[in-house]
């Protein structure tokens, strides 16, 4: 009991590693890719603890500054990469099959290429640490000519072009394979409006990746030519351009955004109905506001570039407001369901509402950095640091730790523990505000991102002081997330199929669910068939 | 219970009293362009304020009023189409009018005067600055380890004309609340019309390699007779020894 291959009963699993190493089952490879994610996320959340330990004070020397270049692109790269994006890509395999009724993924041993693929490609990013020269140190957006082979000699930089196009290639066919999935797995009965929310926010996402990633992988693509073939793309003094770079990384890099959010915009909205013990309000409006973001998304990303000066600061911004319509859209959706309703504060739970908290602070200063004379102030500084932790630490990294609470009892068949679960959270939303609130302020007094040291202005030094206090403090809450992981993991006690009263499909399912995941299906009438199944009476009355 | 309560509104307020100070985080801005951003800064921020004022407390409400207390379901509604519409259409207005604020301050920051009285050409490399004023002889590069310093006249326009020899750097003065980016092939031009004496500090805002930390730069604002008499000395020698050491 005590390991994660025996963990899931099915016969096959019983042949250990070599099982694991070559299932094709949706929820192995989902299992894989979320532990290798969170692996990850340890990875990159240490780097982060020595950026907050040589940002402490001013004039610190624990790093070097090529060291801290490293340290930064490779925390942004993997938080990015390998963790916040694979991990919705992980969850959306173990959960999709479950959520519409379907035995697997449409192509599963395509879907186990995507894992491996990305497996390796993370690797390949940091192997980059061994070789001559270092990790990549351009930063997560690599921006020529910086990253150019005259200035970015060494071969990490190469590793981490070679590594994130994998990932992206992964990215690529795990979006078809969803979509695929999606559209034609069904079960008799659940028809597209009756999807649940995190299967709709999938297809939305899954849509956004095809349509971006392409972009990224031409432009790394691009990039490793000029570094290695000549190509001059880049290069200013040869007819290429540093701004078609630009243009090129965010019209990928900002639905990127949108890629490491809608999946948990997805989470949210199937936890807080099972705690508010109601349907999600405004079913229809909330997908279509999905779909709102995703084809805005794809028209904002020179808002990156405000202070480029060659590019329409107007149009960017007036794009770039409009996402603010479906994303406040959402908030209503999860403020109406949780009114009027029997709410119960679990540690899921209390993730999803630190999640929109957080999240609310992160997308108004969002709006803020989207009005350029703000952003000439703001931009490439701590300011903007901040705003990009509270949407993707404080909302995905949220979302995360709800979702892991949330299906934890689904996928290994045991609960984690609601005291340790409380800790974690309240560590964590304490530590995450004390950590990043004050950047805003830094930023907006001057403070630039990406310096290894800074002088010691009037606030500065203890400002930072006070982010780095709360990072220590997120620290102790992802220990305690751990020892719960482990304890909750060698109890002997079993979670039941349903522990919350859950509404999808997947809570049919045993926990963890078996090899082609079900025997019989309840009748599906609505988003929340096993609510209909078990509340036959309140079922009738809320489908109208 | 009332305990997990009590934590939730006290850490809601402690977000919303410091969210308030947001507009005072700012600097005072020191050209006329910079205050037309301090004004957009305090327009959104207010805006800002308000809409998390009104979101938390419809985020907390629920759970301070309807916790569960039995096993009751509470009424299984799914939809209201006219509140729908509402909480659509109030969002619509709101960023349509942050954006007319937004583009009538972002023509005023981004004009460029017809005939400028001074102009600087500024290069960046790594990781320092050369401020090349034409016409003259005065041209002023600094070092990571000694920063430039760039002298500018109070009251007159001065035209800023910025471009890189290598990566991508930034251009920016947080006391003027303005920065542009120098990328080579690109020459980009902005105006400052300062309205403070005073010595100002200057910094690359884009990631330039090894020492983007260091490559700073001070501003130093005189008087318009000063600035005369700088020009004329053509010295700048004296002057920029004294900046590097702030």
């Amino acid at each position: 009991m005590s390991t994660a291959a025996t963990a899931v009963p099915n016969p096959a699993s019983r042949r250990g590693i070599i099982e694991w190493l070559t299932s094709t089952d949706h929820k192995h490879i989902g299992i894989l890719y979320m532990c290798t994610s969170v692996f990850y996320f340890f990875v990159a959340g240490l780097l982060a603890m020595v950026i907050r330990a040589q940002l402490a004070q001013p004039g610190l020397t624990l790093v070097g500054p090529h060291a801290y270049n490293q340290i930064f692109t490779l925390h942004g790269t993997a938080m990015i990469f390998l963790f916040v994006v694979p991990f919705a890509l992980g969850l959306a395999n173990f959960l999709i099959p479950l959520q519409i009724g379907a035995p697997d993924m449409a192509f599963p041993r395509l879907n186990a290429f995507t894992y491996w693929i990305f497996f390796f490609g993370g690797l390949t990013i940091f192997s980059g640490a061994f070789v001559n020269g270092g990790a990549a140190a351009s930063g997560w957006f690599a921006y020529a000519p910086l990253s150019e082979i005259r200035i970015s000699t060494g071969g990490g930089q190469d590793l981490w072009i070679i590594g994130l196009l994998m990932t992206s290639v992964s990215g690529i066919l795990a979006a078809v394979n969803f979509i695929t999935t999606t559209f034609l797995y069904r079960a008799p009965g659940m028809t597209m409006w009756r999807l649940p929310i995190f299967t709709w926010e999938m297809i939305a996402t899954s849509l956004l990746i095809l349509m971006a990633f392409p972009s990224l992988a031409a432009v790394l693509a691009l990039l490793f030519i000029d570094r290695h073939f000549g190509g001059q793309f880049f290069n200013a003094s040869a007819g290429g351009s540093p701004v078609l770079y630009q243009h090129l990384f965010w019209f990928f890099g900002h639905p990127e955004v949108y890629i490491m959010i809608l999946p948990y915009f997805g989470v949210i909205s199937e936890i807080i109905p099972v705690f508010s013990r109601k349907p999600i309000f405004g079913y229809t409006g909330l997908v279509l506001s999905a779909f709102a973001i995703a084809g805005l998304s794809m028209g904002v990303w020179a808002h990156h570039m405000f202070t480029t000066g060659v590019v329409s600061n107007g149009f960017f911004a007036a794009v770039s407001f409009l996402i603010a319509v479906p994303t406040g859209i959402k908030f209503f959706n999860w403020v109406g369901t949780m009114w009027r309703g029997s709410l119960l504060l679990t540690t899921p739970m209390l993730f999803a509402i630190g999640f929109m908290l957080n999240f609310l602070i992160g997308g108004i200063t969002g709006v803020m950095v989207a009005s350029p004379p703000i952003d000439y102030q703001v931009e490439d500084s701590y300011f903007l640091v901040a705003h990009f932790h509270y949407v993707l630490g404080g909302g995905s990294l949220f979302a995360i730790f709800g979702a892991i609470y949330f299906w934890f009892p689904k996928v290994f068949g045991k609960l984690l523990s609601e005291r340790r679960g409380k800790w974690c959270f309240w560590l964590l939303f304490v530590g995450f505000n004390t950590t990043f609130f004050v950047m805003q302020f830094l930023g907006a007094m001057g403070m630039p991102r990406r310096v290894y040291t800074y002088q010691n202005l009037p606030g500065w030094g203890n400002l930072n002081l006070i982010a780095s206090i709360g990072a220590l403090i997120m620290a102790a809450g992802v220990l305690v997330f751990v020892w719960d992981v482990i304890a909750s993991s060698i109890s002997r006690t079993r979670a039941s199929d349903d522990p919350w009263g859950g509404y999808s499909l997947e809570w049919w399912a045993t926990s963890p669910p078996p090899e082609y995941n079900f025997t019989s299906l309840p009748p599906i009438r609505s988003e929340r068939p096993v609510f209909d199944a078990k509340h036959p009476d309140l079922a009738r009355l809320s489908q109208k | 219970m009332n305990s997990a309560r009590a934590r939730l509104l006290f850490g809601s307020g402690l977000l919303l009293s410091t969210a308030g100070c947001g507009v005072y985080a700012l600097p005072r801005g020191a050209t006329t362009q910079a205050l037309v951003m301090h004004q957009d800064w305090t327009v959104f921020t207010l805006a800002g304020s308000f809409v998390a004022i009104v979101v938390f407390a419809l985020i907390l409400f629920p759970l301070v009023v309807w916790r569960r207390r039995g096993d009751e379901y509470p009424p299984q509604f799914r939809r209201n189409n006219k509140l729908e519409i509402t909480y659509t259409i109030i969002p619509l207005l709101m960023v349509i009018g942050l954006f007319a604020v937004t583009y009538h301050n972002d023509i005023i920051v981004e004009h460029l005067t017809a005939h400028p009285q001074n102009t600087i050409d500024v290069t960046a490399f790594r990781w320092s600055w050369l401020f090349h004023y034409p016409g003259t002889a005065i041209n002023i590069a600094g070092t990571p380890q000694a920063a430039p310093q760039m002298v500018l006249p109070i009251g007159e326009t001065t035209r800023i004309n910025l471009t890189s020899v290598d990566v991508n750097h930034a251009f920016w003065i947080p006391a003027f609340l303005f920065k542009r980016d120098a990328i080579a092939g690109v020459d980009n031009s902005f105006d400052l019309f300062p309205t403070r004496m005073g010595l100002y500090r200057g910094r690359c805002a884009e990631f330039c390699g090894l020492d983007h930390a260091l490559m700073t730069f001070t501003v130093r604002v005189v008087s318009q007779e000063d600035y005369a008499r700088w020009l004329r000395a053509g010295g700048p020698a004296k002057v920029s020894a004294k900046g590097a050491s702030s």
